[in-house]
């Protein structure tokens, strides 16, 4: 059976994460999920166009996306990107609930000859999974499980606060101690450690402008895996796999260190897992840091 | 959000707290916090901060508007979002120093409009109302010599090894910047967005 969802990649899948979600896109038809494009979707606004932007108009991309989405039905939208998922279930919930906000944005989505009545539900990939497609059936359908893999389960920020725990976030994990991504790495066949650093922050958006801000945070996270002896860590956020893979080396440069760790998406390892191709379904090609071992259980 | 916030007339004066309270996402349950520092405490990069939270939002209640709108708290905010789901109030810690970071940089703050974030969200900007989507190419580009020229072709070549290692694995397209079909629509609705955050001038619960 097969599940249509309104789907919202985000502009890192035309880039950064490009890898995201092409594995994603994989791991949706191994699952029977139908992810349909909201046709010419816009920019969410990240987590920092509201300083030049403004708050009202930032709001208002997420509600061009949604006019458009309800336009193309009443299924679900999903997203992979944390900050893609924060923004537009923001923007949805603030119509849904403040009356003001409400009319507003239908004001300035009028200006154009759209609307949109909040009806839709916004929701994270993960929690879909968790919640939707659940874990039973994803066990199912691994085919190649990545027997003898050490993985970091690392979550990071957005993915899961400040909505997972929330009712009209799915209800799906927990701020502190999420488990949901060791799950996911667990059904993939491989060994997820307990990695204490799973909720620590890379820094997001300061980290690309101002990495002397917040290189330490990623120097931490790498430590933990190291110590841990880890043959990737694995993350479901497009922002986190790029800053914590592309510093790297800036890392060893500042601090002395070796890392050479590799930083995969959860949705490369299910890729892998499920009999996919490592470079045309799991994207593993995509990663600047290369994991050979994951490769190896494709073959 | 109204755009200007009311100088305080005398050392405790209440109507920057007020203002705030009135016209910053969130601000309304601001005037629940407690000052038990969860935020502060829970903050990845708060021992960097000029005052944590905590003290900004005290700081906020004294009436202290320029120390708050010029301090660097509002410029290390990860967006990481623990101070939201811990503060036993339920303050909305990130929205509010959100909103204030648009204030700052609003009304000519120095260290506002020189900051990192003021740059780099001017450049993000760019990319996202013109094109409809973000291209990381003009985002890095334009913030890189927001500086000036020799500070950009400088900070450009320090990251040409990352730039190449992104093309190589077909992480940074080479061609024309991804834009969207409806950028006209775009930039209608955007128009009407600031018309009305504009109306809020002076008064009432901005959005």
């Amino acid at each position: 059976m097969t599940t249509k969802m309104t789907y919202y990649p985000g502009c890192s899948s035309e880039a950064s994460g490009a890898h995201l979600d092409k594995s994603l896109q994989s791991i949706a038809r191994t699952l029977g999920i139908e992810l349909e494009p909201i046709e010419d979707w816009n920019c969410c606004g990240a987590s920092v166009n509201h300083i030049k932007g403004g708050h009202a108009p930032t709001t208002a991309m997420s509600a061009r996306n949604l006019a458009q989405a309800k336009a193309q039905g009443n299924q679900d939208v999903v997203t992979p990107c944390a900050a893609c998922f924060l923004n537009t279930h923001y923007a949805n919930e603030a119509m849904r609930e403040d009356k003001q906000v409400y009319e507003e944005m239908n004001e300035a989505l009028g200006a154009a000859g759209r609307s949109y009545d909040a009806s839709l539900n916004v929701r994270h990939i993960c929690e879909v999974l968790i919640n939707d497609v659940g874990l039973d059936k994803i066990r199912e359908s691994v085919k190649k499980p990545l027997k003898g893999l050490k993985v970091a389960g690392w979550v990071g920020c957005q993915t899961v606060r400040p909505h997972a725990a929330t009712e009209r976030g799915g209800n799906f994990d927990e701020y502190d101690n999420p488990r949901f991504l060791d799950d996911f790495i667990e059904a993939a066949g491989a060994e997820a450690v307990d990695f204490k650093a799973r909720t620590n922050c890379c820094g997001g958006s300061v980290a690309v402008m101002s990495p002397d801000k917040t290189i330490h945070l990623m120097r931490d996270i790498l430590q933990e895996a190291q110590e841990r002896g880890v043959d990737c860590i694995a993350t479901p956020c497009p922002l986190c796999q790029t800053n914590l893979e592309m510093y790297q080396g800036a890392i060893n440069d500042k601090y002395g260190t070796h890392f050479d760790i590799p930083v995969v998406f959860y949705s490369q390892l299910l890729a892998v897992a499920f009999g996919g191709d490592p470079d045309g379904d799991a994207a593993l090609n995509q990663n600047i840091i290369k994991a050979p071992k994951i490769a190896q259980v494709a073959k | 959000m109204t755009t200007t916030s009311p100088q305080a007339t005398r050392k405790y004066d209440l109507g920057f707290a007020r203002w705030v309270y009135e016209n910053v996402d969130g601000g309304d349950r601001l005037a629940l916090c407690m000052q038990c520092g969860t935020c502060s405490g829970s903050c990845p990069v708060g021992t960097q901060m000029d005052y944590g939270p905590r003290k900004l939002f005290m700081m906020i209640r004294a009436g202290m508007k320029d120390a708050v709108l010029s301090s660097n708290t509002l410029w290390n905010c990860v967006s990481c979002y623990n101070c939201v789901v811990r503060c036993p109030r339920q303050v909305p810690v990130t929205y509010i120093l959100h909103d204030l970071a648009v204030v700052a940089v609003r009304e000519g703050y120095k260290e506002a409009v020189e900051s990192d974030n003021a740059r780099f969200s001017a450049a993000f900007n760019f990319s996202a109302e013109r094109y409809g989507r973000t291209d990381e190419r003009i985002v890095t580009g334009k913030f890189y010599f927001s500086e000036g020229l020799s500070a950009g072709f400088k900070k450009g070549m320090d990251n040409m090894k990352i730039a190449w290692n992104m093309v190589k694995t077909k992480r940074m397209p080479l061609g024309l910047p991804h834009k969207i079909k409806g950028k006209g629509e775009l930039k209608t609705i955007l128009d009407k967005a600031r018309e009305i955050e504009e109306r809020h001038k002076g008064g009432g619960k901005g959005n």
